[in-house]
């Protein structure tokens, strides 16, 4: 089973997320900031980081940013979730090496087919 | 005897026994301790009291907050392919068995239902706005809207936005001109979105200013909502609102309204420079050469900023009706006036570059050395 971790701080977007990804099959795993979510990514392993870039203590670039500068973890895939999609954020997300850009609002059956595409992918 | 039994005897025996023995200051003295001392035991009760009746507040919060958060996750992540109506018809029965008439259950519900429709797009909305109407929700916002407090309203404002409840818009137009500049705000964006019959409706009764930074959400929000019929903006350049005209002119700007030529031309000689100033880039934005006079006419009537915005908009529109003039603009004192008027002369893209030349030879070094830096292409304006 692909194990997936599921970085936000808004609860209820986590548990919407977090509902909706077992429900697709995947082992989750939740941070409810980014210092929580920074220690996850060091300790375990994961098939998929679904992060939001604005958390509190440790925001998803540095998270990115420390999973694709880590020689072992850095084939794993990053998806970042915004609510803003100012161009220059968009940059700095493709060149730390995020894999994909999710905007606020958006469709979480299409998140989920990404999510898949993902994880499909890496297993690879 | 213990210690306190000591205390209490010796309180006792001062309040009860020896009491009326104590000269008047030393009895009232007495009983303004004794006062306190009851005053100090109240608040204490009062305090330990409010601390046990919010922490079984939190308490309840905590509890309605995950199982309404578990409830309303189940929605989101719901079976897509089936019908929105029956999906909300699905969960109606559940949800309609929380105790909603409880302030606390209503808000956590609202609010939580809110946030998931504005993070959210495809269906779950849909099935969101559904529930909210089915759960009358829709009635608590009302009520907030028609509180005291102009926060409160903003609150039942802001619901009615996120849920497009578009029968609250008659609700929402009475503050859309209120006193309270972000009440006024919220109101005018609200009635923007919610508004079916005629949602520029508020720019009409619009008396107070409309704010520089006010201006800009509006103007986010009438040209990213794709389902806004636009009018004719140049039906509010009349109105009495300085703030109503300047936004109308921004709109015309952006829309390119043609049509409003002729108002914009009486604008020319509004009382607010700002005004004029921007009726002068829109003339030259949309090359309106038919007021390219009206602009020469009041040329000499305004201060330097105003002529540079007419000198830029003469070259915009480049007729060359107004060739002699631009170039007579050389012998100014002020060198950001040659520097404009220089500009526009080389935008006509026929006979500029020649007319620039033909000043050179006749004009000073000075003159020259600016003319020289104009005809630079490297060099952007």
């Amino acid at each position: 089973m692909s194990k997936i971790l599921i970085a936000e701080d808004e609860v209820l977007m986590l548990k919407a997320l977090e509902f909706k990804l077992k429900k697709d099959g995947y082992q989750v795993d939740v941070a409810a900031d980014g210092r929580q979510a920074m220690e996850k990514v060091k300790n375990e392993t994961y098939d998929l980081i679904l992060t939001d870039i604005m958390m509190p203590f440790v925001g998803g670039m540095e998270i990115l940013s420390y999973v694709k500068n880590d020689p072992i973890k850095k084939h794993t895939p990053v998806l970042l979730i915004s609510a803003v999609g100012l161009e220059n954020i968009v940059l700095e997300g493709f060149s730390l090496g995020a894999d994909d850009f999710i905007y606020k609002p958006f469709n979480l059956n299409e998140l989920s087919v990404r999510i898949k595409r993902y994880v499909k992918q890496n297993a690879f | 005897m213990n210690f306190f039994g000591t205390i209490f005897s010796y309180i006792r025996e001062t309040y009860v026994d020896r009491l009326s023995y104590f000269p008047s200051n030393i009895k009232i003295s007495l009983m303004i301790i004794l006062f306190c001392a009851i005053a100090i035991v109240e608040l204490y009760i009062y305090i330990i009291f409010r601390r046990v009746i919010k922490a079984n507040q939190n308490k309840q919060t905590k509890y309605w907050k995950e199982r309404i958060g578990n409830m309303l996750a189940s929605v989101v992540v719901y079976d897509e392919s089936e019908n929105t109506a029956e999906i909300a018809v699905h969960f109606y029965d559940k949800l309609k068995k929380l105790p909603l008439k409880n302030s606390t259950v209503n808000q956590i519900l609202t609010s939580e239902i809110i946030t998931y429709h504005k993070n959210f797009t495809g269906k779950i909305p849909e099935v969101l706005a559904l529930l909210y109407a089915k759960l009358k929700l829709d009635k608590r916002s009302k009520k907030k809207i028609d509180s005291k407090h102009w926060e409160t309203k903003i609150e039942g404002i802001r619901e009615a936005n996120e849920m497009g409840i578009s029968e609250m818009a008659e609700e929402i137009i009475k503050y859309t001109d209120d006193e309270n500049g972000l009440l006024r705000m919220e109101a005018q964006a609200a009635y923007l979105k919610l508004s079916n019959k005629d949602p520029f409706h508020f720019l009409d009764r619009a008396q107070e200013r409309i704010l520089d930074w006010h201006q800009l959400v509006l103007f986010e929000i009438i040209t990213k909502n794709k389902k806004l019929t636009i009018p004719s903006f140049s039906k509010w350049l009349r109105s009495p609102n300085d703030t109503v005209v300047m936004f109308c002119l921004k709109l015309i700007d952006h829309f390119m309204q043609f049509d409003a030529a002729e108002e914009v031309q009486r604008l020319l000689k509004h009382h607010n420079t700002r005004i004029v100033k921007k009726s002068i880039e829109i003339i030259g934005k949309l090359e309106l050469e038919e007021l390219e006079k009206h602009m020469f006419e009041i040329y000499f009537d305004h201060t330097d900023e105003i002529k540079l915005e007419i000198l830029n908009s003469l070259g915009k529109i480049s007729s060359g009706k107004y060739a002699d003039f631009l170039s007579s603009r050389i012998h100014s004192n002020d060198s950001k006036i040659k520097r404009a008027a220089l500009y526009a002369i080389k935008r006509d893209a026929d006979h500029g570059e020649a007319r620039l030349l033909e000043i050179y030879h006749h004009t000073s070094p000075e003159n020259q050395a600016l003319i020289t830096h104009v005809l630079d292409n490297r060099i952007k304006q």
